[in-house]
């Protein structure tokens, strides 16, 4: 959580693009790493990426932390296909007394997934790190996903934060109470807290209903009103898909 | 024997093991696009649902949205997996549905798969409808239709809530490794690659499930002896079976 609440969107240009075209940029960019077949568009993505996440401010480490997932998950794939995938043998190790064969086609398939996964998830991060999350989903609403969907998305959001404290208070009353001492105290006391959560949800949703009533809520959230796109920006941002188009069709 | 051996070493090092979600990239377009379209339905359900609702309390999108934040809070937090001597964290998505149904906790999971996508890099944009396929729609209906069964079979609240967790839990590991051995096998047979998944998840996702039904029982019987009324307005209980206890 801690690397959630330190997202950044100053520092750079990019923070004044108009969101709808960031999104869309980010977009395509996603589908085109996703789909490509070279290892160039998404090493070229993954450095352009870093680089304007590093830009906009987001900490070495808050980068660290949102790439470790998926690099584990890079490891275990890109193992998995070396040692279990492919007929042409590259090299052979033993370990524990285990004879491991890793194949080239393995290897191949394995780095094409990593880069892949490497390239996409630079991409979000890009596009999180110079877009506010409520001008994000007027974006996302603008590509007309449903009213509903982008209201409960922006409640979680404004309430997520003050459930986050709640939870913490709790869990740190709970350990200095002994409360994960063991796995069954433990289980119990995780249980507890999720109730607790979501007796909290409950009444906090009266609580805000009632004092959005009185500002005059009728059962939508407004949006925010975009302002006309600027020619220069999807100029700009259309010249930088054909560019990263020409990447993707070497 | 040697494989899979492999396969289970390769968990191991794999620490933090949030199995749960298909990183970002890893699915090809076509395979993204088709776990898109088949989540999408379900949630369209969810949303029609929620608006259905709302016309007659206007509260019911606040406590979704916050329901929402109470799933994705859950989700973040590490969990100690003994076995595997590492950490995980459940999915929360069993004790959603439980309390507003499966619908309406797909919504529920596609909104949290959504932030943790943008946020933490848990999931990813491509990835949204395989994540929410597997945890919002396959969670939620194994987690929903364990609970309704063991209670309509008479079991207590507890147990049915304990294996509602349990279900959804490992319910949404099983799909979570179809998809991704699907979309991952390139020219290989597909059901050996699904085995050498499911095997390489066992030692995180089957205490995991274990801790998930032990929470979602804890949360119901909290629930159930500080505020009943919610479970009375959700539907999970009757009036009636509050006096009897009470």
């Amino acid at each position: 959580m801690h690397i959630f609440t330190h997202s950044t969107h100053n520092g750079t240009f990019l923070a004044d693009i108009d969101p709808r075209v960031k999104l869309l940029c980010s977009l395509a960019l996603l589908l085109m790493v996703i789909s490509g077949k070279g290892l160039l568009l998404p090493l070229v993505t993954t450095l352009l990426c870093i680089g304007i996440c590093i830009r906009a401010g987001v900490r070495l480490r808050s980068l660290a932390l949102r790439f470790a997932e998926p690099a584990f998950i890079i490891l275990m794939i890109v193992l998995l296909k070396l040692f279990c995938s492919g007929h042409a043998p590259l090299f052979s190790v033993s370990l524990f007394g285990i004879e491991l064969t890793g194949y080239r086609e393995g290897l191949t398939e394995g780095l094409m997934i990593a880069t892949r996964i490497i390239g996409a998830v630079s991409v979000v991060n890009a596009l999180a790190a110079v877009t506010p999350f409520t001008e994000l989903m007027a974006a996302f609403s603008w590509l007309r996903l449903p009213q509903a969907f982008i209201e409960v998305t922006l409640f979680a959001w404004r309430y997520l934060f003050l459930l986050h404290d709640d939870a913490r208070v709790i869990y740190a009353a709970q350990k200095n109470r002994l409360g994960y001492t063991g796995y069954r105290t433990g289980l119990r006391s995780f249980g507890t807290l999720a109730g607790t959560l979501v007796i909290k949800a409950f009444d906090n949703s009266r609580t805000v209903t009632t004092a959005m009533l009185q500002r005059g809520y009728d059962g939508n959230l407004p949006m925010l009103k975009h302002k006309p796109f600027r020619i220069g920006e999807v100029a700009a941002s259309l010249m930088f898909i054909v560019c990263m188009g020409i990447l993707w069709k070497l | 024997m040697m494989k899979v051996l492999l396969c289970i070493t390769l968990l191991l090092v794999a620490a933090p093991a949030y199995a749960m979600h298909i990183s970002e990239g890893i699915l090809p377009l076509p395979w993204a696009v088709g776990w898109f379209a088949l989540a999408v339905p379900f949630v369209a359900l969810g949303i029609r649902q929620l608006n259905s609702l709302a016309r007659e309390d206007l509260s019911i999108k606040p406590l979704v949205g916050l329901m929402a934040a109470v799933v994705f809070i859950i989700s973040c937090m590490p969990v100690p997996v003994p076995t595997a001597g590492t950490c995980s964290h459940p999915c929360g998505t069993g004790m959603a549905a439980i309390l507003l149904g499966p619908w309406i906790s797909s919504l529920i999971a596609a909104v949290a798969l959504l932030l943790q996508a943008l946020f933490l890099s848990h999931g990813g944009l491509s990835t949204w409808g395989a994540n929410i396929f597997s945890m919002g729609v396959i969670g939620s209906l194994a987690g929903y239709l364990t609970f309704k069964g063991l209670r309509a079979m008479g079991a207590p609240l507890a147990l049915a809530a304990f294996f509602a967790g349990l279900q959804a839990d490992w319910a949404t590991y099983l799909a979570t490794s179809v998809e991704l051995a699907s979309g991952i096998r390139g020219s290989e047979p597909f059901l050996p690659l699904l085995e050498k998944i499911l095997i390489a998840f066992v030692p995180t996702q089957l205490p995991l499930g274990i801790l998930e039904g032990a929470m979602t029982a804890g949360m119901v019987v909290l629930l159930y002896r500080k505020r009943p009324d919610i479970l009375v307005r959700m539907r999970v209980i009757e009036p009636g079976e509050v006096k009897a206890h009470g």
